[in-house]
C-alpha cells in the first residue's frame, strides 16, 4: 500500500479511534473503496496465529511477531514484505502508524498484556480464545476495548457459525421448552491427538539451554520466572497452571459458547469442581487428567436457574433417556435439558445441532431464520472482525461477548484449583465470597517489569 | 464340613461320601485353610483363629511368613492346587484371598470339593465367572460368604430399612462414589492409567511368579503387578470398581433390591490396554423391582462426585467417599435423611432385618449348619458382583469409544449385550494354557 494522503485518511478511520472524539460517527463500509485493504500485524504466528493470518490474506499482513521465528519461519516466509520482529513491544513501537489491527495468537498466559498494549495503541485486536489467564486479566481487557471504542473478536470461531444461529432460534421459538439443566464435555486433555496430549506431572528439574531463537524471557512474559524446558513451548504449555488454562479455557470457550449465548447465562452464582488426584507435585503443576465441573446460573428474564455441568478428560453426562441407544455421544458436546425435550451440539459453535431423538427432530417445524448470518460462518470468523474493522459494526465475538463467556470459564478453572469448594461468587466485585484464597487466582501478581 | 449332600447332578462329591462325619456341629471347630496367606488373607484368618487353621498357601513364603510363624503347626504350601490334593481330608473350608485373576479358578477347586469357601472381593474378575461360580455354590450346597465386611453392618441394615420405610418415596436415582484410585498415575496406592513396565528385574527368591500368574497370560514379574498393585491392571485386578465396588454397592444393593440390570454405560479417562482409568462414571438402570420403581445407580471414582446436595448444609462435609439416594419424597446421604432436622424428626425406622453376629461369624455358623451368610455367592455376591464387573466390561479399552460413547443394553438372564455382540467376548476372558475354571 503506498502512503499516499487517501490511505492515511481511511487508516486513521480504520485504526479506530482510542481516545479521540466521542461523538465520532463512523464512516459507512461503502465509502471504502473494495480495494482498500486493512494493515494487520501479527502476534505468535507459529501456530494458531499462522491460521488466522491465513483468513486475512486478503488484506495487508504488514508485521509480524514471535518469541521464536524458527518455530515462526513458514509464517515469516509466507509474507516476505511483512517486517518480522521477536518482542512485540519493539513492533509496535516501530510499526504503530503502518498497523490498523493485529491478530493475537500467544500462550494463553500473554494474552491480556499483548491485548492491552494493542488496545492503548487503539489497534483493533483478534484474540485466541480464552480471551485471558485470569479473570482480572479479561475484564480489563474487555473494559479497555470498551473505552478505546476498537473492533475486536476473540477466537472462538465456532460463534460465528450458522448452527449456533439456528440453536439460538430454536431457543427462542421454544422448541424444547425452558432449559434449566445443561450439560457439556470435552475428551481433552487426553484426546489422543499429539495436540491434546497435556503432561501429567511436576515441575522439570533439567534445565537443557534455550534454542538459540527463542527468547525465552519473552516468553514468559508476566510468568514467574523458570528455566527453559521443551514441555512448554510449542505446544504442552496448556496443562500447565502457569500458562494455559487446562482443557476447560481450551475447549469450554468453544462448547460452552452456545449454551452461553442461547441461554444469556450471564454469570453464575456458584461453581464447584472435582478433579482425578495427583501428588501434590504434579497438582501444583499442571492440571487434572480429568474434571467435572458445576455452575449454577440464576434465572434470567423469563428463563428459570440453569445448572451446568462440564466433564473433561473424556468424562461423559449420563445418557439422556431421549437419545437413542445405538446413538453415541460425540467426542465434544452438549446437551440442552429442557421441559419438552432436549437439544444435542457438538463443539465449535454447536455444530451437527439437533433436537433428540431424531423422530422428534424431524417433526420439528423450525422457525424462520430471524438472526443475520456471518459470510461464510465459522470459516469467516476472523473476516467478520475484518468487516467489523471496516465498517464499525461489532463482530460477532467481539470482547463485549467473548469477555463474560471466558469469565464464566475461567471461574471454573478457578474451581478445579479450589477443588471441592462450592465458591459463591460476586461477580460485581470480582470476588469469590467464601474464599480468600481465590484472590491470588483471579488476579495473580505478574513479574516484575509487566502490568497490564 | 460341607453341606455338599444336595446337589443334584452335578459332579461334587460330598465329604460324607468320603466318609466325613457329615456336618460339624456347633460345639466343634471347623478345619480351614487358605489360599493365599499374607495380606488381605492374613487380616481375613485372624478373624477366624476360633477355628482350626490346618494349612495355608501363598506363592510368595516372604509375604507369608508372618501367617506361618503365627500358625507353626500348619502345614504350608505353594501351589493351592497341591494343597487341596493333600488336604483333601482334613479340611472343611477354605478362604481365598489372592489376586482377582485367580478367585474364580480357586474357589471353584473347593468348592468341587464340596470345601465351604471364603472368598474375598469381588468374587471374580469376568462376569461369567461370578454367574458359574454363584451356581456350583449353590448346586453344592456349600456356606459361602464374599469378603465386603460391610454387608454385616448396622449401617447396611438402617439404609434397607429407612428405605423400606419409604422415608424418602421412590428412590429414582442413587449415587455411590469413591476417591480410590487414590494418587492416579502417581505409583503411591496403586497405579492406574500407566503402561506395561519394560525392565524385567529378577523374580524374589521367595515368589513362584508362574502360579501367580495363574490364570493370567504369561509375562515377565515385576514389582509394579505384586504385591498388591496387582489392583490396577486389567489382566490380574478390577479397578476401584472392582476393589470398592462390592463394598458400596453392596448396601445400595440390598435396600433397593436389584437384581440385574437393564443397561450399563460408562465412560473414563483415556484408557490402554494394560491398567484401568485414572478416573470413572458409570450408569446402570434397572427396571421395576415389585413396588419399587426403576432406578438409576450412578457409580464415581478417581475423585469425581456427584453434585452436591442442596439439603446439605453448609459446613457439613460432602466427603469424598459417599451414598446419595434421590428419592421422589427426599434424599438421603448415607443412612442419613438430608437436611439434617429431617433424620433429628425421623429418629430411626422399625426394625425389619435382624442384626449380624459379625461377617465372619456368620460364615462360620453357616458352615456349622447355620442359616446362609449375608453375602453368599448364589443369592447375593454373584450378582452383586456381575453387575460390579458389567461397569467394567462398559470401559473395556479394546471397545475403545464405540462402548463408552455408546449405552449398552444387558440381558441378565441370557448374560447378553444385545446391542453391541463384540462386546459380549469380554464377559470371559481365556485362561492360560492349564487352567479351568
Amino acid at each position: 500500500m503506498t502512503d499516499s494522503k487517501d490511505s492515511i485518511t481511511r487508516r486513521t478511520f480504520v485504526r479506530g479511534t482510542a481516545g479521540v472524539m466521542a461523538g465520532l460517527t463512523f464512516v459507512p463500509g461503502h465509502v471504502l473503496g473494495a480495494n482498500e485493504r486493512l494493515n494487520i500485524a501479527g502476534i505468535g504466528v507459529g501456530g494458531m496465529g499462522a491460521s488466522n493470518l491465513n483468513a486475512c490474506s486478503a488484506e495487508n499482513i504488514v508485521a509480524l511477531c514471535d518469541v521464536h521465528p524458527k518455530h515462526a519461519a513458514g509464517t515469516f516466509k509466507k509474507y516476505p514484505n511483512a517486517k518480522t520482529y521477536g518482542d512485540y513491544r519493539v513492533m509496535l513501537d516501530k510499526e504503530d502508524k503502518n498497523i490498523d489491527a493485529v491478530i493475537i495468537a500467544t500462550p494463553d498466559h500473554t494474552h491480556a498484556v499483548i491485548g492491552m498494549e494493542c488496545i492503548r495503541r487503539g489497534k483493533h485486536v483478534y484474540l485466541q480464545k480464552p480471551l485471558a489467564h485470569s479473570i482480572h486479566e479479561v475484564r480489563t481487557l474487555t473494559e479497555a476495548a470498551r473505552k478505546a471504542k476498537v473492533q475486536t473478536q476473540m477466537g472462538n470461531q465456532g460463534h460465528s457459525s450458522d448452527a449456533m444461529r439456528m440453536l439460538y432460534e430454536w431457543i427462542q421459538d421454544d422448541a424444547i421448552g425452558p432449559v434449566r439443566e445443561v450439560f457439556a464435555w470435552s475428551d481433552r486433555p487426553v484426546g489422543g491427538d499429539p495436540w491434546s496430549d497435556f503432561p501429567i506431572m511436576a515441575r522439570p528439574k533439567e534445565t537443557p539451554p534455550v534454542p538459540e531463537t527463542l527468547e525465552w524471557d519473552l516468553w514468559l512474559g508476566p510468568a514467574k520466572y523458570r528455566p527453559y524446558h521443551p514441555i512448554y513451548h510449542p505446544m504442552s504449555w496448556r496443562g500447565f497452571w502457569d500458562f494455559g488454562t487446562g482443557a476447560l479455557g481450551d475447549m469450554g470457550c468453544h462448547i460452552l459458547d452456545p449454551a452461553f449465548w442461547a441461554l444469556n447465562l450471564g454469570h453464575p452464582e456458584r461453581v464447584e469442581a472435582v478433579t482425578t488426584h495427583c501428588i501434590p507435585e504434579v497438582a501444583a503443576e499442571t492440571y487434572p487428567r480429568a474434571s467435572i465441573v458445576r455452575y449454577e446460573f440464576p434465572a434470567r428474564g423469563s428463563m428459570p436457574p440453569v445448572k451446568l455441568t462440564w466433564f473433561d478428560g473424556r468424562l461423559l453426562p449420563p445418557r439422556p433417556k431421549d437419545l437413542e441407544p445405538t446413538r453415541k455421544l460425540g467426542t465434544n458436546g452438549a446437551l440442552f435439558m429442557g421441559d419438552k425435550g432436549t437439544i444435542m451440539h457438538g463443539s465449535h459453535g454447536a455444530g451437527g445441532v439437533r433436537i433428540i431423538p431424531e423422530v422428534k427432530m424431524k417433526a420439528y417445524k423450525r422457525p424462520a431464520k430471524s438472526l443475520p448470518r456471518v459470510k461464510d460462518g465459522s470459516g469467516g470468523h476472523e473476516r467478520d472482525w475484518v468487516r467489523a474493522c471496516k465498517d464499525g459494526k461489532p463482530a460477532s465475538s467481539s470482547f463485549e461477548y467473548g469477555g463474560p463467556l471466558t469469565e464464566m470459564v475461567l471461574l471454573g478453572v478457578l474451581a478445579m484449583r479450589l477443588k471441592n469448594t462450592m465458591l459463591e461468587w460476586d461477580p460485581v466485585n470480582m470476588k469469590v465470597t467464601n474464599s480468600d484464597e481465590a484472590d491470588q487466582y483471579l488476579r495473580p501478581a505478574f513479574r516484575e517489569g509487566w502490568t497490564l | 464340613m460341607g453341606a455338599a449332600a444336595a446337589i443334584g447332578a452335578f459332579t461334587v462329591v460330598p465329604r460324607h461320601v468320603l466318609g466325613g462325619a457329615g456336618n460339624t456341629p456347633p460345639s466343634e471347630k471347623i478345619n480351614i485353610a487358605s489360599i493365599g496367606a499374607g495380606g488381605q488373607a492374613a487380616s481375613d484368618l485372624r478373624q477366624m483363629e476360633s477355628e482350626n487353621i490346618v494349612a495355608l498357601c501363598d506363592v510368595d513364603w516372604a509375604r507369608a511368613s508372618g501367617m506361618f510363624r503365627r500358625h507353626p503347626d500348619a502345614r504350608k504350601y505353594r501351589d493351592y492346587r497341591e494343597m487341596l490334593d493333600k488336604e483333601d481330608k482334613n479340611i472343611d473350608a477354605v478362604v481365598v484371598a489372592i489376586p482377582d485373576h485367580m478367585h474364580a479358578v480357586a474357589s471353584m477347586a473347593a468348592i468341587k470339593r464340596g470345601k465351604h469357601v471364603y472368598c474375598e472381593k469381588p468374587l471374580t474378575h469376568d462376569v461369567y465367572e461370578a454367574r458359574v461360580l454363584a451356581e456350583a455354590a449353590r448346586k453344592a450346597g456349600v456356606a459361602t460368604q464374599m469378603g465386603n465386611q460391610g454387608q454385616a453392618s448396622e449401617q447396611t441394615r438402617l439404609m434397607c430399612e429407612t428405605i423400606w420405610d419409604g422415608a424418602i418415596g421412590q428412590v429414582h436415582d442413587v449415587h455411590v462414589w469413591t476417591d480410590r484410585p487414590l494418587r492416579g498415575i502417581n505409583d503411591v496406592y496403586w497405579p492406574q492409567g500407566v503402561g506395561r513396565p519394560t525392565e524385567k528385574p529378577a523374580v524374589p527368591d521367595t515368589m513362584a511368579w508362574d502360579l501367580w500368574l495363574g490364570t493370567a497370560p504369561e509375562r515377565p514379574y515385576h514389582p509394579s503387578y505384586a504385591p498388591f498393585k496387582w489392583r490396577g491392571w486389567w489382566d490380574f485386578g478390577t479397578g476401584a470398581l472392582g476393589d470398592i465396588g462390592c463394598h458400596r454397592i453392596d448396601p445400595i444393593f440390598r435396600a433397593l433390591k436389584l437384581g440385574h440390570p437393564t443397561s450399563v454405560e460408562g465412560c473414563c479417562t483415556l484408557v490402554n490396554n494394560e491398567t484401568y482409568p485414572v478416573a470413572s462414571r458409570v450408569t446402570y438402570e434397572f427396571p421395576a423391582r415389585g413396588n419399587m420403581a426403576p432406578v438409576r445407580l450412578h457409580w464415581y471414582d478417581g475423585g469425581m462426585k456427584p453434585p452436591r446436595p442442596k439439603e446439605l448444609a453448609d459446613g457439613r462435609t460432602w466427603s469424598t467417599n459417599g451414598i446419595l439416594f434421590e428419592g421422589d419424597e427426599g434424599k438421603m446421604y448415607e443412612t442419613r435423611l438430608l437436611p439434617e432436622s429431617r433424620q433429628t424428626a425421623y429418629g430411626k425406622p422399625p426394625q425389619m432385618l435382624e442384626r449380624s453376629p459379625g461377617h465372619y461369624v456368620e460364615w462360620i455358623q453357616a458352615c456349622k449348619g447355620g442359616k446362609p451368610a449375608g453375602s453368599n455367592f448364589p443369592d447375593h455376591a454373584g450378582l452383586l458382583a456381575q453387575l460390579v464387573l458389567l461397569g467394567n466390561l462398559s470401559l473395556q479399552p479394546a471397545l475403545k469409544e464405540k462402548v463408552t460413547r455408546t449405552r449398552l443394553l444387558w440381558d441378565g438372564d441370557a448374560m447378553k449385550i444385545t446391542n453391541m455382540p463384540e462386546a459380549n467376548q469380554y464377559l470371559r476372558r481365556e485362561y492360560r494354557k492349564g487352567w479351568t475354571l
